[in-house]
């Protein structure tokens, strides 16, 4: 009798083993959609060197998420869908970055994830989707590397930065054709040694190989990011004497670079920090000092679509400030193509989605051109705006000219 | 190169020369007296920073003004710090496991007590003279680095007088040149190493508070200042004052003009530092001052 019991015992043990690792495959293949709810994984910095940036990021998503959840949710083969939320704070570390989005997308496993800021944590997350079959979109990162090595479910809503230092260089030359600069200037370039830096470099140079006899670059050097000392940099910046200061650097890098360029009385013709220029912090930190810079950005709240007066509002209304920069337009539209891809594929599977992110068009984007496609690499292309600190706290968008808010201010006084 | 290359470099490496022997005085003091390489250094010195912020942004107190309050706050943490820590290592004439395992054990406290605290948000203190500098002829001379560097050249000085006239300055030397004898004087080193471990922790949270001023910083700040520290005490000598400004200006020197060689970038510069104390160790393990004064005994 007892033989009998254990024998009996040991079948359910096994059976009941087996039921559950069969339901495991099964609903682990499925993406989370318990509760009528979809799961995106959102994996940004919000403390650590990126914090801020990343926090404004992290921002434009809540937003979108807030405002689908808040119109009923997206609509999947005629049934509502929310959208849940999965967060991780990567704390600008690489590594820390890479680990959480492969917990998102194994783990947690979320129907699309949206991370990455900046190229280098970009980079690192941007491994994690094609081998977990999962669709990133990443709306802080924008270096050619991430979307150069055929991944198929890599997306992202920067233009690439080779545009943004052509943008940069080709502004500079429409200076030049109004005659507010002189043909033949110098130019330095110090750039952040990141793939990031490198495009940045190339497009000024390509744009400049393009155009002989506009500029000549004099000086060009890397430096590594999260310096605390910039002096001997920029001591070499002094003795190239260019005309036209270009660097490439983050946000902290940008204050703790300029404040000493500041301080050793430096001036140039025309300075800009890449896509840094216009943040709020490098105004409370170098106040007047950060007058004339120009940057190459991604969005601008001066733009005049109706829907970038909307998301203002919303944006202020969500979290009591007004929106830093580009950084939380982009998070806010990565949110809205994935919901849109979702809608368009009338599913949560994942290569649907991914199929579906690669036909699907914004057509109310807050981004330059108003419209926003993937590309085939994955990687959004449309136009930069090149804005200038002016005085008085003025952020002016100063090219291209059609869409300009101001006269750009050149050479700086 | 012009006049003005070559000169420009130098004023740098001067104004470099007077905070890097004034962050590097604290270690130092300790490591004389009591043999412990005080890898907490950088945690001191990343206090020394806060401090002089907080009573910035809280207060509106000038952070020169915070650099010298940091003193008295700063030497009484340093005795609470050795009263609580330092005090059970055991005594010996060389550098111990446990002692470097200690500090570094605390530093790794201060700093995750310093995330908890001020997150890990760059923080920066910005007064009025901050972006403001001096022109005389070519050359702008930074407003706020000369006020640091008269501060801590002033801090030296004081420094000096005080070891070589007070009686805790005698004992200080003494124990430094020969403990056991020291101890058969009636210089009592108990007491001596409480008030020494003090006395440089005072001086480091006073350079922090300086580093405030010229950097922005972090819970990490501290670290690319404590291996120069290193350098600098290393290269002059580890047990001698006078070794640490010339080891701190040499330091400064080779830092500033080592980036005008053609095809070295300016990112190499810390591994030219860092060249300097391989060399250094080398060929003159006990510094330029130990080169000196071997000089002045054959002379």
């Amino acid at each position: 009798m007892s033989n009998w019991f254990l024998l009996r015992s040991r079948r359910w043990t096994v059976l009941t083993i087996l039921l559950t690792c069969l339901t495991m495959f099964f609903v682990g293949s499925i993406p989370a959609m318990a509760d009528d709810t979809i799961s995106i994984g959102v994996i940004l910095p919000i403390t650590g060197r990126e914090g801020k940036p990343g926090q404004y990021q992290k921002e434009g998503v809540d937003l979108a998420i807030k405002k689908i959840n808040d119109g009923g949710g997206i609509s999947v083969k005629g049934k509502k869908y929310l959208l849940k939320e999965v967060f991780y704070d990567d704390g600008s570390d690489s590594a820390k970055s890479a680990t959480l989005t492969e917990r998102a997308m194994s783990s947690d496993n979320v129907t699309a994830v949206i991370g990455g800021y900046s190229t280098a944590l970009g980079e690192a997350e941007a491994v994690m989707p094609d081998r977990h079959q999962t669709p990133w979109i990443t709306p802080g990162a924008g270096a050619t590397s991430i979307f150069s090595h055929g991944y198929q479910y890599v997306f992202g809503t920067l233009s690439p930065i080779v545009l943004l230092g052509s943008t940069t260089a080709e502004f500079l030359g429409n200076l030049v054709d109004q005659g507010k600069l002189k043909k033949g200037l110098k130019i330095a370039m110090a750039l952040e040694n990141t793939d990031h830096g490198i495009d940045y470099g190339n497009g000024i140079e390509q744009w400049i190989q393009q155009h002989p006899g506009y500029f000549t670059v004099v000086f060009k050097e890397k430096f590594e990011l999260g310096n605390t000392d910039f002096s001997g940099l920029l001591q070499k910046v002094k003795s190239a004497r260019a005309d036209i200061f270009l660097s490439d650097a983050h946000l902290q890098d940008y204050i703790t670079m300029h404040r000493q360029y500041l301080q050793s009385g430096m001036h140039h013709q025309m300075i800009s920090y890449g896509a840094r220029g216009p943040e709020s912090d490098a105004r409370k930190a170098l106040g007047d000092g950060t007058n004339y810079i120009f940057a190459g950005i991604w969005w601008s709240k001066s733009l005049s679509y109706p829907q970038v007066q909307r998301f203002i509002n919303d944006y202020k209304q969500f979290t009591g400030h007004e929106p830093d920069s580009w950084y939380p337009a982009t998070a806010y539209d990565s949110v809205r193509m994935l919901a849109a891809a979702i809608s368009e594929a009338g599913s949560t599977d994942k290569a649907k989605i991914r199929d579906a992110l690669r036909k699907v068009v914004l057509k109310d984007s807050l981004l330059p051109g108003a419209v926003l496609k993937f590309g085939s690499n994955g990687q959004v292309n449309y136009p930069f705006l090149i804005v200038q600190n002016q005085p008085g706290g003025k952020v002016e968008i100063v090219y291209p000219k059609n869409g300009a808010t101001a006269a750009p201010i050149a050479p700086t006084p | 190169m012009t006049l003005e290359d070559f000169l420009d470099p130098l004023i740098s490496a001067l104004l470099l020369a007077g905070i890097y022997a004034a962050m590097s005085m604290g270690m130092t003091i300790i490591y004389g007296v009591m043999k412990i390489v005080n890898l907490a250094h950088a945690g001191f010195m990343m206090l020394g920073a806060y401090f002089a912020y907080e009573l910035f942004q809280r207060f509106h107190i000038d952070p020169l003004l915070g650099a010298v309050l940091a003193l008295p706050v700063f030497f009484l943490f340093g005795m609470g710090v050795h009263w609580l820590l330092v005090r059970w290592l055991p005594k010996s004439d060389q550098p111990t496991l446990a002692s470097l395992l200690l500090m570094f054990g605390f530093w790794l406290v201060l700093q995750n007590v310093a995330y908890l605290i001020w997150k890990n948000e760059d923080r920066s203190i910005t007064t009025s003279y901050t972006l403001s500098s001096i022109h005389l002829g070519p050359f702008y001379i930074s407003k706020v680095h000369l006020f640091v560097f008269v501060a801590a050249v002033i801090s030296i000085v004081v420094l000096q007088i005080a070891l070589k006239r007070s009686w805790f300055g005698r004992s200080m030397r003494a124990l430094i040149q020969n403990p056991y004898a020291a101890q058969i004087v009636g210089v009592d080193d108990r007491k001596t190493a409480m008030l020494t471990f003090g006395l440089g922790t005072a001086f480091t949270g006073f350079a922090g508070a300086l580093l405030a001023m010229l950097y922005s910083f972090s819970p990490d700040f501290g670290r690319p200042f404590l291996l120069r520290s290193f350098v600098i005490i290393v290269l002059g000598g580890l047990e001698s004052f006078s070794g640490v400004a010339i080891g701190a200006l040499i330091l400064a020197l080779v830092e500033n003009y080592s980036i005008l060689i053609p095809h070295v970038e300016a990112s190499y510069q810390p591994a030219i530092s860092y060249g300097l104390l391989v060399v250094v160790l080398l060929f003159l393990p006990k510094g330029i001052a130990g080169l000196l004064e071997r000089k002045w005994r054959a002379g």
